[in-house]
């Protein structure tokens, strides 16, 4: 990995696009916003980043068909799901559909840059993935 | 009453049989009886013939004889003697007669005894097998079924009230044979003789072809029955339909017959009561079992609704302390004032869900200018980015409450850009004492099937529950607030595509007269 990490927001929330943008760029990443899926995958066509916060519930094409088109993919960034929905159900659909992690809503961006660090340094000792 | 005259039966029979000299029997059948009676008279034939003939021998014999064995003093005492024998097989033939009729009658009623108690069976067997079903049409089946087989006949119908008070009919639910009524076919109460029945609550016999003129709107059928009976169904008093059998064939319903349909009756117009309270409170689960899952889906887009803001809130907060410059720290704040505004929206969009579901809650009615407030809430909604078209005249004057009109313009303009496509127009339009408010969009619509949903609280379009954030309460609001004013809200499709979410208001609601009629010159 050279430079910077790159890290795609996707969420259809402008404050939370806004804040965690902040945070990540104080914290040393280069983020990129996408307020919906169709603009998430153009991004992540044309930025290939190394890692993607993804919502679920967005207008036009949801996390759950960005998810799915990630996965047919031979070469994807990591997935960090972030989203309201905290049932189980959710959470084993957006495994089962290759996510790396999944952090419920309303999260500390503290953990969540943790998080963020956890699965690019764990992605470093996998080669394979990027 | 059958008991005590079979006893006293016994006892006349072991009285005659003592008499007549059966005692040896324990219980004499018909046929020894009748034996009997055929040796008394062949003894009584065989000796009157050989008195006769000892007579006719005493007459020829020798006249000097002593005087004891003279033959006049000989005929007359075997005459004597014949007699005597005659008195006593007359007196035998009496009894033994008696007996015969005696133990005739027993066997006739030990027979009926046993016919009843068949009957008894066959009827306890038919009523336990009625209420052993929940389900109503087997419960009609199984009742058919029972009392045609308690009554060995093949044809006869169920028919049901439907309807209330003077719009009730007799329907018919079930019917076996095909001379009988005609399945879904409608009596009205009074009418013909099941009509009658179900009036008078009194059993019916009939015999033979039906007098028109006692049974008015009664239709002759191609075949008339030989025999046909009618009973009401009641349950705890109340009249629940009629069951009808009828013969075709050779067999004719008696007072019997009518007073075991009758007891059949009572246990099937139980099953029946039964049968639609199970009917009904499986309903009532279902209902229970639906309001559960759309409370367990506001739930759970309540409490996605509210983490949202609180994910910005703590971003703001967390970004804040890395914040650089001052313009940074600006826009945070701006993003927290922002989303606890969104925040207390959304509480207090609960809370007035909540105070509307509570029934008696009065508004506080003022003259309003329906027409300035409508453009003030344009205004605002314009700020907010909404832009929103007016149509309305210069004035229009109504009486209500100047909170609730503002929610319900308001969520209403909300609801036409959440879920519609701009342009978003809003209307007043006055005609006569009401007052037409209309927020029209050029969105899809809304779907026939949805129409009556939307308004209903925590219901959300399947489509939109999982693109569009809400809490699925603004249109429920709207319409609790409207209702409470005393006017209508319904949607439709506007004449120009897309939606139109139409409220219909009083201009004078509740006996207000010093209002004045809305000014009726449109402006664009």
């Amino acid at each position: 990995m050279h430079g910077k990490p790159k890290v795609l927001i996707v969420d259809d929330e402008p404050d939370v696009l806004l804040t965690m943008r902040l945070i990540l760029e104080a914290e040393g990443f280069d983020p990129a916003l996408a307020a919906d899926g169709e603009t998430a995958l153009r991004r992540i066509d044309d930025e290939q980043p190394d890692i993607v916060l993804l919502d679920i519930m967005m207008p036009v094409l949801d996390g759950w068909f960005v998810l799915a088109e990630l996965a047919g993919r031979p070469r994807r960034p990591y997935v960090i799901v972030c989203s309201a929905k905290s049932g189980e159900v959710d959470k084993t659909r957006a495994f089962d559909l290759g996510a790396d992690e999944y952090v419920t809503k309303p999260y500390e961006p503290d953990d969540l840059v943790r998080i963020i660090r956890d699965t690019l340094s764990r992605g470093a000792r996998r080669p394979a993935r990027l | 009453m059958g008991n005590a005259t079979r006893t006293d039966i016994r006892e006349q029979i072991q009285h005659e049989a003592r008499v007549a000299g059966m005692r040896r029997l324990a219980r004499p059948s018909i046929e020894a009886v009748e034996r009997r009676r055929l040796q008394l008279w062949a003894i009584t034939i065989t000796v009157i013939a050989a008195m006769a003939a000892a007579t006719v021998i005493a007459s020829i014999a020798h006249a000097n004889t002593v005087e004891f064995f003279r033959p006049s003093t000989l005929r007359y005492a075997i005459i004597g003697l014949a007699f005597g024998f005659s008195a006593y097989a007359i007196e035998k033939e009496v009894h033994l007669h008696r007996l015969s009729r005696l133990l005739m009658d027993e066997r006739v009623l030990s027979s009926a005894l046993s016919n009843r108690l068949q009957q008894h069976a066959e009827l306890t067997s038919a009523g336990r097998a009625v209420n052993s079903i929940l389900d109503l049409h087997e419960v009609l089946d199984v009742i058919l079924s029972s009392a045609l087989e308690l009554l060995r006949v093949e044809t006869g119908s169920v028919m049901l009230i439907e309807g209330e008070d003077d719009e009730a009919d007799l329907i018919a639910v079930a019917a076996r044979g095909d001379n009988d009524v005609v399945l879904g076919s409608r009596v009205g109460l009074g009418e013909s003789i099941a009509g009658r029945v179900a009036n008078s609550r009194e059993p019916l016999l009939l015999a033979g072809k039906v007098d028109d003129e006692l049974y008015p709107g009664h239709q002759e059928r191609i075949m008339a029955p030989h025999s046909a009976m009618c009973v009401p169904l009641v349950n705890r008093g109340q009249l629940l339909g009629v069951l009808n059998v009828s013969s075709f064939g050779e067999r004719s319903f008696d007072e019997h017959d009518l007073q075991l349909l009758c007891l059949l009756a009572e246990q099937v117009a139980a099953a029946i009561t039964n049968a639609r309270l199970y009917e009904a409170e499986r309903v009532h689960v279902a209902q229970l079992l639906e309001l559960d899952r759309t409370k367990t889906q506001f739930v759970a887009s309540v409490s996605h609704e509210l983490r949202t803001p609180l994910t910005s809130i703590r971003g703001a907060l967390s970004a804040s302390r890395r914040a650089i410059t001052v313009d940074q720290r600006d826009e945070l704040l701006d993003v927290i004032d922002r989303q606890t505004l969104r925040l207390a929206a959304m509480v207090e969009e609960m809370l007035t869900a909540a105070r509307l579901e509570r029934q008696g809650t009065m508004p506080i009615l003022r003259r309003i200018d329906l027409a300035a407030l409508v453009r003030l809430v344009a205004l605002d909604s314009q700020v907010a980015g909404r832009p929103v078209e007016v149509q309305a005249p210069k004035r229009c004057e109504i009486r209500a409450d100047p909170e609730s009109m503002r929610r319900i313009v308001g969520n209403l303009i909300e609801n036409a850009h959440k879920y519609g496509v701009a342009p978003v127009r809003v209307t007043v339009e006055p005609a006569g004492d009401k007052v037409l408010l209309s927020v029209l969009d050029k969105g899809a619509g809304v779907a026939a099937a949805e129409r009556e949903k939307i308004f209903e609280r925590f219901y959300r379009a399947e489509r939109t529950a999982t693109s569009r954030p809400g809490i699925g309460l603004g249109l429920p609001i709207v319409r609790g607030l409207v209702e409470a004013a005393g006017g209508s809200v319904w949607v439709e499709d506007a004449p120009s595509g897309g939606a139109a979410f139409r409220v219909a208001l009083k201009v004078r609601p509740i006996d207000e007269q010093e209002v004045e009629p809305c000014t009726a010159s449109l402006r664009s």
